[in-house]
């Protein structure tokens, strides 16, 4: 017992980075991000019990403002967004098997009484709410039509509640104990160098969604582009999702090379190169990726995201003393 | 000491002795394949705790093993593609013996042995014509080649006995490479994996495929259920963000269930299944992925996902007498329990893909 405790000191990588590091991380990003998502999600709930029209201007207005604030911290998925599935609770996205729309057509159809409280509302079909369920009944006539005004009145005042309960218990979270395991490692992160690698896999993991997801999806192949498979689509927020992401991801990627001037200046560049990319592109729901002669910009900024994710790979995960992966790599 | 061990060996070849082990013989409880932090390849045993007893050098990465019903003494097969099989004497970590692939065939990774120990099957590629091989090997006279067959599929990877068929099942991968590509995916568009029970003629007895929609979903590991049920795990080739099942259980002659479908938290795999394998009982099965960081535990009868464990880069699964046992690219070794993770002991070696018991 003895021999391995030691050990296991023995090969615990040491980090001399600022131990200011994980607090910028947590004071700057992740506590206000969080604290913005609960508190334009609890807006958006209201905004539902005053008009609950799907063409209510001061609910679809509302709806941007939640979703803008989901995208700031959506990568952070890791401890209270995954209590309970709550990072799914929002963002049942991808959905490839067309779960949503099947989900909300049967509630509709069937005048399903799940949604009238709050407590069963949890228990529904989980593809049936968050974000992704309101691009859909908010812009979408075929699940529109088929309801009664009154019912869908109720949908969107259950999944907006939903919506703002679980921001609130993901915010409250953070708030009452998750921060403190990161500022203090020693329960659910053994060592600073597991906070870090947790906040660095965030990075990764936001870079990987936006370059394969967000991008890749609707790209699909040059012989058959995938339009139709752009990210929330319906509210026309593709395009504002990658500009979203970069601009979310970008913070944590120079606040993770704090100790390496230059690295951090790489960063800078190529974080601005993509977003200058997105911000040119002009293609709200990325239309473009089916038309041949067009679709290379999308390719172009797929590629700048690709860019950054090298930049993390090669030389922020060294930095940081990141274990690579030996298994992850290259799988079998 | 000897004659003590030759007895014990004696009751364990006769099956009298049910309750004697391999560690008896003071052989290790687990066994991996791992990188040294000098980039050198092993082959370790490790006791039920999960401290070191032996490493035996490899010349190249390794991949799975196979421990013989009664000889102490296990194969540690190379990763694919694979030219090399060592034969290890289990309670020294010395090397018996070394079989090398045909000409124009590669080792997968896997293999295993016949329910008497005379013979070992290893997955192939017979690579210019892509075609999936089983070999045959006699381990009575220092595992001569003896024959092979067709495994019924592209890819053969991951293989087990299946007493109740009498036979083999195979799970073929269904991916094309050629070595001279490297590990490149030749064929990704046409794949068509299948579980493959075949005789030990080769005949094939029963095969199962699944729908269209999964036909890139890689079927790779496999893990057997005393009542002859087949755990399955997949890796998905085709798009990222595809929902897509990792675990499935299969009985010859029935259609295949696919396990925990409509949890989301499959996602967290990120569409890859590493290892696979049934608890003692039977009642879960785990699955292991590397990218997802995950661990999940799901119940065999209701097919629901009951405990997912967050460890990074882990891969090799196994159980001991209460849970299971997981192994990471970080060199720990996790004793995971009803929801509950436990590190066993921690190295600087890099534990491999698959973390074998040997009981």
């Amino acid at each position: 017992m003895r021999s391995t405790a030691l050990a296991f000191s023995l090969i615990l990588t040491p980090f001399c980075a600022s131990a200011d590091m994980v607090d910028d991380i947590l004071d700057q990003q992740i506590l206000p991000g969080m604290e913005t998502l609960a508190s334009t999600s609890t807006t958006l709930a209201r905004a539902a019990k005053a008009d609950c029209r799907s063409n209510s201007t001061l609910m679809r207005r509302a709806y941007d403002d939640a979703f803008d604030a989901w995208m700031m911290v959506s990568h952070f998925r890791f401890g209270p967004t995954e209590t309970d599935n709550r990072a799914f609770a929002l963002s049942f996205w991808p959905d490839s098997r067309g779960k949503i729309p099947k989900a909300l057509s049967a509630l509709v159809r069937n005048q399903d009484p799940v949604i009238n409280t709050p407590e069963d509302f949890a228990t529904a079909s989980i593809a049936a709410r968050g974000f992704y369920a309101m691009d859909y009944l908010l812009y979408n006539s075929e699940i529109t039509g088929a309801s009664t005004a009154e019912y869908h009145c109720n949908l969107f005042q259950a999944i907006t509640a939903d919506i703002a309960n679980t921001a609130q218990l993901i915010h409250n979270d953070w708030q009452a104990s998750y921060a403190d395991q990161l500022r203090s490692p020693g329960d659910r992160y053994q060592t600073e160098g597991e906070v870090k690698q947790e906040l660095y896999k965030a990075l990764n993991t936001g870079l990987q969604v936006t370059a394969d997801m967000r991008l890749g999806r609707p790209l699909g192949t040059f012989d058959k582009p995938r339009p139709k498979r752009a990210e929330a689509r319906r509210s026309r927020r593709s395009q504002r999702h990658v500009a979203l992401s970069l601009q979310a991801l970008k913070p944590l990627a120079i606040a993770l090379s704090v100790d390496n001037v230059a690295l951090a200046d790489k960063f800078h560049l190529t974080f601005a190169k993509a977003h200058k990319a997105v911000e040119r592109l002009d293609d709200p729901i990325f239309a473009s990726v089916a038309d041949p002669a067009d679709r290379f910009r999308v390719e172009a900024l797929q590629q700048l995201v690709n860019d950054i994710r090298a930049i993390a790979d090669t030389e922020l995960g060294p930095s940081l003393g990141v274990d690579p992966g030996f298994n992850s790599l290259d799988g079998d | 000491m000897t004659s003590r061990r030759g007895f014990l060996a004696g009751l364990l070849a006769t099956g009298l002795a049910p309750q004697a082990s391999w560690a008896d013989l003071g052989c290790p409880a687990y066994l991996s394949a791992a990188k040294q932090p000098d980039g050198t390849y092993t082959f370790v045993g490790l006791s039920a705790q999960g401290t070191i007893l032996f490493r035996c050098p490899l010349p190249d990465r390794g991949h799975a093993a196979s421990a013989h019903p009664k000889r102490p003494e296990v194969v540690a097969f190379a990763r694919r593609p694979g030219r090399f099989a060592d034969v290890i004497d289990c309670r020294t970590g010395n090397q018996l013996a070394r079989i090398t692939p045909t000409k124009g065939h590669h080792f997968y990774g896997h293999g295993c042995f016949s329910h008497d120990g005379s013979q070992l099957f290893t997955t192939e590629n017979e690579y210019e014509t892509a075609r999936g091989i089983i070999g045959v090997w006699d381990t009575t006279d220092n595992y001569r080649r003896i024959g092979s067959f067709a495994s019924g599929g592209i890819g053969p990877h991951d293989v087990l006995l299946h007493q109740k068929v009498g036979g083999l099942v195979v799970a073929n991968g269904g991916i094309q490479t050629h070595p001279d590509r490297g590990r490149e995916k030749l064929n990704l568009d046409s794949m068509q994996p299948n579980l493959t029970y075949l005789d030990f003629d080769g005949t094939v007895i029963d095969q199962m495929q699944l729908s269209d929609d999964l036909h890139q979903n890689s079927i790779r590991h496999l893990s057997m259920h005393d009542n002859g049920t087949v755990g399955f795990a997949m890796q998905w080739q085709g798009e990222p963000g595809a929902d897509v099942p990792i675990v499935g259980l299969h009985r010859p002659g029935t259609s295949p269930r696919l396990l925990a479908e409509d949890d989301p938290r499959v996602r967290n795999l990120n569409g890859y299944g590493g290892s696979i394998q049934f608890s003692a009982d039977g009642s879960t099965i785990a699955v292991t992925s590397p990218r997802g960081g995950v661990v999940q535990v799901m119940d065999t009868a209701s097919g629901l996902l009951q405990q997912e464990h967050h460890l990074a880069d882990v891969c090799g699964l196994s159980t001991n007498e209460t849970g299971f046992v997981a192994s990471t690219g970080a060199g720990q070794l996790v004793a995971l329990n009803k929801g509950k993770m436990t590190v066993m002991s921690k190295t600087d070696l890099r534990w491999d893909n698959h973390l074998i018991r040997l009981r």
